[in-house]
């Protein structure tokens, strides 16, 4: 399914771009996210448990930042496998400043396969998208000065 | 190490024990434990409906059911539809109206007709629509099934 | 498939239940119908360790009227409630949308207060206690509390259920006479999981003006929408059919569906329009024909 989107955050392009790219950050913004690991640079070994209600699963999966062009655009690449199922997806990224806040905008393709994108396919659009938002809501309270 | 739990239900009248995982469908229960292989199971997520048994007397779906949860329930399957070795007449109206070929869903179809036309003995054809629609058929293109229905609450109202 | 292995407990009051819940954790899910648990728990997809099967908690199963409010326990069976005399007499709407709940079969497991904290979007009860602004009392080990319908519902397939909660009882209000009321809902068979579903509800005041309108709508949103503009522009109205038909669009415009196998978002979106404007008219035709 093709995913995209923008969301504003409230700071400068140039921290959005270093926050994006700590390891750290992304571990605490990615929902579920129990462990990322960088195994070379740029690539990372990565451990979800994510689902929804009753719906849960683990997956352990690989993340690529590719193609990046610091602090304009970037590529992400993953895929993940666990017991409900695959995902695999690319994504583009781009930041555009907006006076002291940073738009940033996503294009990609995500596969789900397996038995949750099967049963759960009238409703998998609308998590993933959920999931996403989370995940830059994460992003933006790491991102905003304390206080 | 498996959990396993005494269980006492009635089954098409007769009294039957049995020890289950908590996790046995009823359906498997039936099937295995008691040998009654007549209710089948087809998509374990109860929308196929071939897995349609009485539950003190109301349909339920076999395989949304625990056996453990049936304990102390009297239970109706297909097995029970005919009495002393005689077809029910819905039974005989499938036979003469072609209201089954493989067979997969009829057990499914049986009890859910034989709980309908006790509830409504003298439905409209749209009547019989609506409380079929819950069984999936591949075979027959439903019409013979509505038919053998219509049929068979006609005989059964002494026509 | 068959489910992984559980623990499995069959509580017989509600402080048990809640006990076996806090003791749990995470770990536990609380079985009721079974009717959208168990299909997740033979797929697989679900797999908790702990299974508290709430079926024996009789006291949780009744249908009452108390003055002006119909009170419902949260494991009475959707068949009760379709079939029950009271429901269809003070709050009609309730056993129509009930009707729609898959087969029979389905029915006669299936619960009230499941259906609820399942949460499915497309789900028929969420949508009519949304436009019924039904009120939940849950069960907690820090007590009871009072949930609004508009409170209720976070998102897909999730409640504002703590950890160790359990439904207990809903609260719809009795239909006052003379109130218009419409449940639709859009589906390939019947049957199915509904695509677009509309609960509708006129209230009328004096001078043949409409004093308040309820429109919920379910498979457009993570969780029953509210259309709560097309509300707006019929309340303290005549109802017309230009109204109406306003009132869909507007309600249309309201929605966020998503795009899956069985429509497009686009689809999804018209049908609301379309089926709000019949349902209104459907509610709007019982008022007329005084009935």
């Amino acid at each position: 399914m093709k995913i995209e989107g923008t969301y504003t955050f409230p700071a400068p392009q140039a921290r959005v771009w270093e926050v994006f790219n700590t390891p750290q950050h992304l571990q605490e913004a990615l929902p579920g996210c129990e462990k990322l690991e960088e195994r070379e640079p740029g690539k990372f070994d990565v451990y979800l448990k994510i689902g929804i209600a009753a719906v849960k699963g683990s997956y352990k999966g690989k993340m690529e930042i590719a193609d990046a062009e610091p602090p304009h655009r970037t590529r992400l690449i993953g895929e993940g496998k666990g017991l409900p199922g695959f995902v695999k997806g690319e994504a583009l990224i781009q930041l555009t400043p907006q006076d002291q806040k940073t738009l940033i905008s996503y294009q990609g393709d995500v596969q789900v396969g397996g038995l949750l994108a099967g049963v759960g396919q009238r409703m998998i659009g609308g998590v993933a998208k959920m999931l996403l938002e989370q995940f830059f809501k994460n992003m933006e309270k790491i991102l905003k000065p304390a206080g | 190490m498996a959990d396993r739990r005494r269980i006492r239900v009635k089954v098409n009248g007769r009294e039957v024990q049995g020890e289950v995982e908590p996790r046995k469908h009823l359906v498997d229960f039936l099937r295995e434990d008691l040998e009654l292989t007549g209710t089948h199971v087809g998509c374990e997520h109860g929308i196929c409906g071939s897995c349609t048994v009485l539950l003190n007397g109301e349909p339920v779906r076999s395989c949304l059911m625990f056996a453990i949860q049936a304990d102390g329930a009297e239970i109706m399957t297909v097995e029970g539809v005919a009495q002393g070795g005689k077809l029910h007449p819905l039974q005989e109206a499938f036979q003469e109206h072609h209201g089954l070929q493989c067979g997969f869903c009829t057990p499914g179809q049986l009890m859910t007709a034989y709980h309908f036309l006790k509830e409504n003995p003298n439905p409209t054809e749209e009547e019989v629509r609506l409380a079929m629609s819950g069984v999936l058929c591949r075979c027959t293109g439903y019409k013979q099934v509505i038919d053998s229905v219509m049929a068979a609450a006609a005989k059964m109202r002494g026509k | 498939m068959k489910p992984c292995a559980f623990e499995y407990f069959t509580p017989a009051t509600v402080p048990e239940a809640i006990g076996l819940l806090e003791r749990y954790g995470e770990e536990a899910k609380v079985l009721a119908g079974g009717q959208s648990l168990i299909p997740m728990l033979n797929f697989r997809v679900a797999r908790p360790k702990v299974l508290v099967d709430i079926n024996q908690v009789k006291e949780l199963d009744y249908i009452r009227e108390e003055k002006d409010e119909l009170v419902i326990g949260g494991l009475t069976r959707e068949r009760s409630l379709e079939v029950s005399p009271l429901i269809q007499k003070k709050c009609p709407i309730l056993a129509e949308a009930i009707s729609y709940i898959g087969h029979l079969p389905i029915r006669t497991r299936g619960t009230m207060g499941g259906s609820l904290v399942h949460a499915d979007p497309t789900a028929e009860i969420p949508v009519v206690i949304s436009a019924l602004e039904g009120t939940m009392k849950v069960v907690g080990p820090s007590g009871e509390r009072l949930l609004r319908a508009e409170e209720f519902f976070v998102t897909y397939l999730t409640s504002a259920l703590e950890p160790s909660e359990i439904l207990v009882e809903v609260r719809i209000p009795t239909l006052p006479p003379n109130t218009g009321w419409s449940f639709m809902e859009f589906s390939r068979r019947h049957g199915d999981f509904g695509i677009v579903s509309v609960a509708a509800l006129l209230f009328m005041g004096s001078q043949g003006r409409c004093q308040k309108a309820s429109l919920a709508l379910g498979g457009v949103a993570p969780s029953p929408l509210r259309a709560r503009e097309a509300e707006k522009l019929l309340s303290g109205q005549v109802i017309t059919a230009a109204l109406i038909m306003e009132a869909g669009v507007l309600a249309a415009q309201a929605t966020e569906p998503e795009s899956d196998y069985h429509a497009s978002a686009e689809y999804r979106r018209n049908l609301a329009k379309v089926f709000t404007q019949r349902s209104l008219q459907e509610a709007w035709n019982k008022i007329k024909g005084g009935k």
